[in-house]
Order: structure tokens, then sequence, then C-alpha cells
């Protein structure tokens, strides 16, 4: 409607006076006047930028400025040095130019780290530890086709289809929520609203909320159901249903940059349960103690192992 | 050249950029969390990230930067509360002068409406509604803040006018 788009031409001071009266007529005019005229009148807590940048260096920053402070001895120039940065450039200016030229976006989190974007149509996307998002800035408007490795939530806003693409698998949407985990030898889905077609090499499944499918390396998938309204680890935890443990170990390692070995454990017993994203060791013992599992941390490196004892 | 063109690993380019974007910050996180205390950490936070990223951050697009990781804290992670303004002024409309009680109700009535009809917005809509109203932000202006299309911010305001006039008018 014409008059819908000059409201909103009217809102961001775009009409003239004429135009404006003209609309003066139109049906509920009075109300858009006064909301108008009210919410211009709304208060926000003023900032003192002073105090405030003080807080920030104080509170906010000191711990960023400690961990950084290694990076900025000084360095000698020297030739191979000098070389060094220009292959450097080289490369870079190599790759940009491919990057822009097809306009990948890419996100990428390393472990223990989680990243959160909006995309050019709002949808939104958060990345879990270890994943790799990617995704062509300039054909978005045309198709949403998206790659992605590793796990990801999604709140795909309604529009056109809206593809996933993984290594072997695909997600097709048109606007939902959910939830892919696409590891080594684990694949799951898990829709948390709307409907969402998932195609892999032998087949094709559509899940509706509430619904998930997983399918471990060299095994047929399968689908389950699903009680809660988001993925675990948004909520800083990892939950397993019947998981087998070496995925377990592969997220845990994920989420606390560790090393994880374990001697004499069966790794293809299937754990079910919840780890923390926030406690290494109430995380460790969250998945040892039900499978009756000891374990000993040496630095960055924690081995499982049963007690020969029982 | 001008330092907020500057890289914003240099102290005073971010003291800048610091000082330039606050207020404006504070507010946007003050819109979708309608709490004065959390919205101050999460703009904190926010700025720690792009001190953090500096280096490879673009410094034309550490304003978008700023945004996106102050709106994307919000995505999951935030649980705000109910989200109403209060009004600074206390003009009333058009007719200034008139001090007729029954008048003067009938535009606190109004206003209060308002209030609420706000806090029931999504928080896109609300967040677009109060950008362009509160701060004077042009459309095209917040779809670069919120890096989104313009179209998507025409949409949003659209939606946002539509149910405040229909819970003011209680259609």
């Amino acid at each position: 409607m014409d008059k819908e788009k000059d409201i909103l031409k009217w809102f961001n001071g775009e009409l003239s006076e004429e135009e404006i009266k003209n609309l003066q007529a139109s049906e509920g005019f009075d109300t858009f006047e006064k909301i108008r005229f009210y919410s211009e009148q709304f208060d926000v807590p003023k900032r003192d930028v002073a105090a405030s940048l003080e807080d920030f260096k104080q509170n906010y920053r000191s711990k960023v400025i400690k961990e950084k402070a290694p990076e900025t001895n000084v360095r000698k120039l020297n030739f191979a040095m000098f070389y060094k940065v220009a292959a450097a450039v080289v490369l870079l200016v190599t790759l940009s130019y491919f990057m822009f030229s097809n306009n990948m976006y890419t996100l990428e989190t390393s472990v223990a780290q989680n990243k959160q974007i909006t995309l050019p149509d709002g949808s939104e996307v958060t990345l879990n530890a270890g994943s790799k998002l990617a995704y062509n800035k300039s054909s978005w408007e045309n198709e949403r086709n998206l790659e992605l490795e590793g796990e990801a939530f999604f709140k795909v806003e309604k529009g056109e289809k809206f593809t996933v693409q993984m290594d072997e698998e695909a997600v097709q949407v048109l606007g939902t929520q959910f939830n892919i985990k696409d590891r080594e030898n684990y694949f799951d889905v898990q829709c948390f609203e709307g409907k969402v077609r998932v195609t892999y090499t032998s087949g094709e499944t559509i899940l509706t909320k509430g619904k998930a499918f997983r399918m471990l390396k060299g095994k047929k998938g399968y689908v389950y159901d699903i009680v809660d309204e988001k993925p675990s680890w948004i909520q800083k935890e990892s939950s397993f249903n019947e998981v087998p443990l070496s995925e377990v170990i592969e997220e845990l390692a994920r989420q606390y940059d560790i090393v994880i070995k374990t001697d004499d454990v069966d790794t293809s017993q299937l754990y079910t349960g919840t780890f923390t994203h926030t406690n290494k060791e109430l995380a460790l013992q969250s998945v040892a103690i039900p499978l009756r599992m000891e374990y000993k941390i040496n630095e960055n490196e924690v081995i499982f192992y049963h007690n020969g004892g029982k | 050249m001008q330092s907020e063109h500057g890289s914003l690993c240099d102290e005073s380019s971010f003291n800048n950029f610091y000082a330039t974007y606050l207020q404006a910050a504070s507010n946007f996180a003050f819109y979708k969390s309608g709490d004065k205390a959390s919205a101050m950490d999460i703009i904190q936070e926010a700025f720690v990230k792009v001190w953090e990223n500096c280096a490879k951050i673009d410094p034309s697009k550490a304003k978008t930067y700023l945004f996106t990781t102050i709106n994307n804290t919000f995505l999951n992670v935030v649980k705000h509360q109910k989200v109403v303004l209060n009004y600074v002024k206390t003009a009333s409309y058009m007719d200034r002068t008139n001090q007729d009680p029954a008048y003067i109700m009938e535009e606190n009535e109004f206003k209060q409406k308002l209030q609420n009809a706000i806090a029931d917005l999504d928080d896109k809509e609300r967040e677009v509604f109060l950008l362009s109203r509160v701060e004077g932000k042009k459309y095209r202006e917040i779809a670069e803040l919120l890096d989104i299309s313009q179209k998507t911010v025409e949409k949003r305001m659209s939606l946002a006018l539509k149910k405040l006039r229909a819970k003011i008018e209680g259609l």
C-alpha cells in the first residue's frame, strides 16, 4: 500500500509539509501523529564517558592487556624478516583478491570459543567451538546458501529457501530454528521450530519441531525426540543422549582446549548426561563418574582410566 | 590522517572510538535489555572485543563490529526484562496551553499505552523503532548499524507502527 510507504517516509522525515497534509485525512493519522510526538521524548541512561572509560580500563581491559603483552616484544628487523613479510603481503593480496572476487565471508571459531553473527537477511547463527561457517555475500540476496563445518545453531528469518551445506549432507529450511553438529564421525540435526529437510548420501528425512536426526559414521541414521527449546551448548553445557564416549571426549577437548587420552577404556560405550563449559573439574567428573572411570590431569592433558580395584 | 581512521590498537584512537560510540552503544543495549546496569556491562564487554581484535578490525567497520557484538550478546545469552522506557520531558501534545484536567488525563493515558505497546514489541521491532524515534536515525543508518538491509529495517518499522497503533486504538 502506498499509504503505508508514506507513513514510513513520514517517520523517516522524508515527507514535505504538503505531503503530510495529504496524509492527514487517512485512517489512524491521529494515533501515528501522537506516537511520533511522544516517542521522541523517551529517556535513556546518560553515560559519563570519562568515568566509563576509566572503569573499562580498570576492570575490563586490564585482563586483555596482560595476555597481549608478549606480542609487543621488540623484534629486530632483518632481511629474512623483510622477505617473510613481503611474502606474507603477496599472499594476503592474492588471497584477498580471490576472496573478494567471489565475496566469500568466513567465520571461524577456535577451541573453547563461541561466535555469533547476524546474516544480511536478519537470520542469526551461533557457532560452537572449533567450527567454520562460510557464505557468499554477493549471491546471498538470490540464494541463501551457507557452508558449515562443525556445530552451529540457526535462527532463520522467513523467506526463500535457506540451505546449509556440509561435506556430504545438506539441510534445507524456509524459516525456523535448528542446530547442526557435523563432526568427523558424527552428524546430528535438531529441529526446534518449523520444518527442516535433511539430505544425506543415502536418503532424506524431514524433521518437525521437537525431532532430531543422528547418524554415526558407517551406521544408519535415526530420528529421535528432543525436549529442549535450544541446544544445550547455548547455555554453556553439552548434553548427550546415548552418544559414543569418543564423541563426548572430542567435545570436552574442544570446549576446554585440552588433550584427552584414554587408558583401557571402551570409547564406543554410550554416554547419557551433561557437562558444563565453565568448570573443567566438574565437567570431567560429569563424564567420568557415570561411566565408572577415574581421571588424572597433567597440565593440558587428561587421561581417563579404570580403577583396577573395582 | 584523522585519528578516527587510525588503527584501533593505538591507545588514543581507541579512546576516541570509545568516546564517540559509548552513548550510542549504551542506548542500543538499553533498548534491548531495559536494564541500566546490565546494559553497561554488555557494552564494556563489547568494547573489550573490539580492543582484543583491534588488529583484525578495519577501522571503518569498527562501529558495525561493536553493534553486532552487542546484538549477538542478546541472541541467547542475556535474559532481559520487559523494556519500559520513561519519558524525559513533560511536554504535552499539540495544544500545550490546554490545562483542562480531562485533556491531561487523556494524554497521560495515551503515553502509558504507548509505553506498554512498545514494551510488547518484538525486540527487533523495538530496537528499530527506538533507534529511529529516540535518536532520529534514518532507516539507512539503522541498516548500516545493524548490518542488515534497509528493506528489513523498513519492514520492522512498518510492523512496529502497525502493532503500536493496533494496541493503542484497542483494535
